[in-house]
């Protein structure tokens, strides 16, 4: 039988995530395709495609909250200071100036929506 | 832990935002205490600015200072004068001599941006002595960063870099700051400290940038209004 899924990779093996929780302040309600295209754009420009292919960075679309206008980031465990020096150096999605303002960074999902 | 922004400047002082708008920004960003700068013109603008900050104070639940940016030698000498009149002394950078006055001014709390519109860093060997001397805080301004892109941002970087370099050799103070001139362009306290560590600070030195170096910069400020303080170091008991 031909197998079409890798084995899953040890504990030690796997990278460490981190997620950052982000809550963001503008002019107007932020939509998420816009913020993805902003987020990855800046990202690109600042740290340069081998910067960002070190990240492991992932905006999640399902913990995207567009009421609150919380988002979530996926990163692995050693640049998370990166992603929030790059969150924080993005002043603009589109025309609509915005503020990021962290909330929490942890290991889990879970121990996101603790807080 | 306590966070303070000592450069923001209002519609006061060339900014866009009223010293509503910045104060009740920086309180949602997790502030503890915002500096508005102005720049100094004469005794009865001082009465005012006096007054309005201290009605800032009142309305919105954040400490709220008065700083004076001087950009010649001239305002720095007047302001010089005037110290125990507000709270925070900073001196416009840019300029190779008066970033070396500002250096060796003991009067004076931070020196902005010292690698203002310079292809080099603005700080040399010489001044970072200086400097640590006079306890005058070396500030890396965020809206630096913010405002340019590309080449000039990599440059900025670049010169920012260097002073980090510096200071952390001959033990200068580093202040974080957002260098805002409106309320949309405050940043998160930790957006600040993240990137003083990609510029090549320790993660504890940065948040000491942030905390601990404007905490003490504003302790004075209240030391010295105080009626017992006569001039640093000399005070009646």
């Amino acid at each position: 039988m031909k197998r079409d899924r890798l084995k899953i990779l040890l504990p030690s093996l796997r990278e460490k995530e981190r997620y950052v929780s982000f809550r963001i302040i503008s002019e107007e309600p932020i939509n998420y395709s816009d913020l993805e295209a902003a987020v990855w754009n800046l990202f690109l420009d600042f740290y340069g495609e081998v910067g960002v292919s070190k990240l492991s960075m992932w905006l999640i679309k399902n913990l995207w909250d567009e009421r609150n206008q919380i988002g979530v980031i996926r990163c692995n465990n050693i640049p998370v200071q990166k992603i929030i020096a790059g969150l924080g150096v993005i002043s603009r999605l589109g025309d609509i100036r915005v503020i990021f303002k962290i909330l929490k960074v942890s290991g889990t999902i879970k121990g996101l929506k603790l807080k | 832990m306590n966070y303070f922004d000592l450069h923001v400047h209002s519609a006061f002082s060339g900014g866009e935002s009223s010293l509503e708008e910045l104060a009740e920004t920086a309180r949602q960003l997790g502030y503890r205490g915002v500096c508005f700068v102005f720049y100094y013109q004469d005794e009865k603008q001082l009465e005012i600015l006096i007054a309005e900050i201290n009605r800032i104070r009142k309305d919105i639940e954040i400490e709220a200072y008065l700083g004076f940016e001087a950009r010649n030698l001239k305002e720095l000498a007047i302001l010089t004068k005037k110290r125990k009149s507000f709270d925070v002394l900073l001196v416009n950078g840019g300029d190779l001599e008066l970033n070396r006055i500002a250096c060796s001014t003991p009067e004076v709390d931070v020196l902005t941006h010292p690698e203002y519109q310079r292809t080099d860093s603005g700080l040399d060997q010489v001044c970072m002595k200086l400097a640590a001397k006079n306890n005058v805080a070396i500030e890396m301004n965020f809206r630096e960063i913010l405002i340019w892109n590309k080449a000039t941002r990599a440059k900025i970087l670049s010169n920012l870099g260097h002073n980090v370099k510096l200071a952390k050799k001959y033990h200068v103070p580093i202040i974080l700051c957002s260098g805002s001139v409106s309320h949309w362009e405050l940043r998160d306290p930790e957006c600040l400290i993240s990137m003083a560590t990609q510029l090549g600070l320790e993660l504890r030195d940065a948040k000491k940038a942030i905390s601990e170096v404007p905490e003490r910069i504003v302790r004075q400020a209240r030391e010295r209004r105080s009626k017992k303080w006569i001039m640093p170091g000399v005070r009646v008991r």
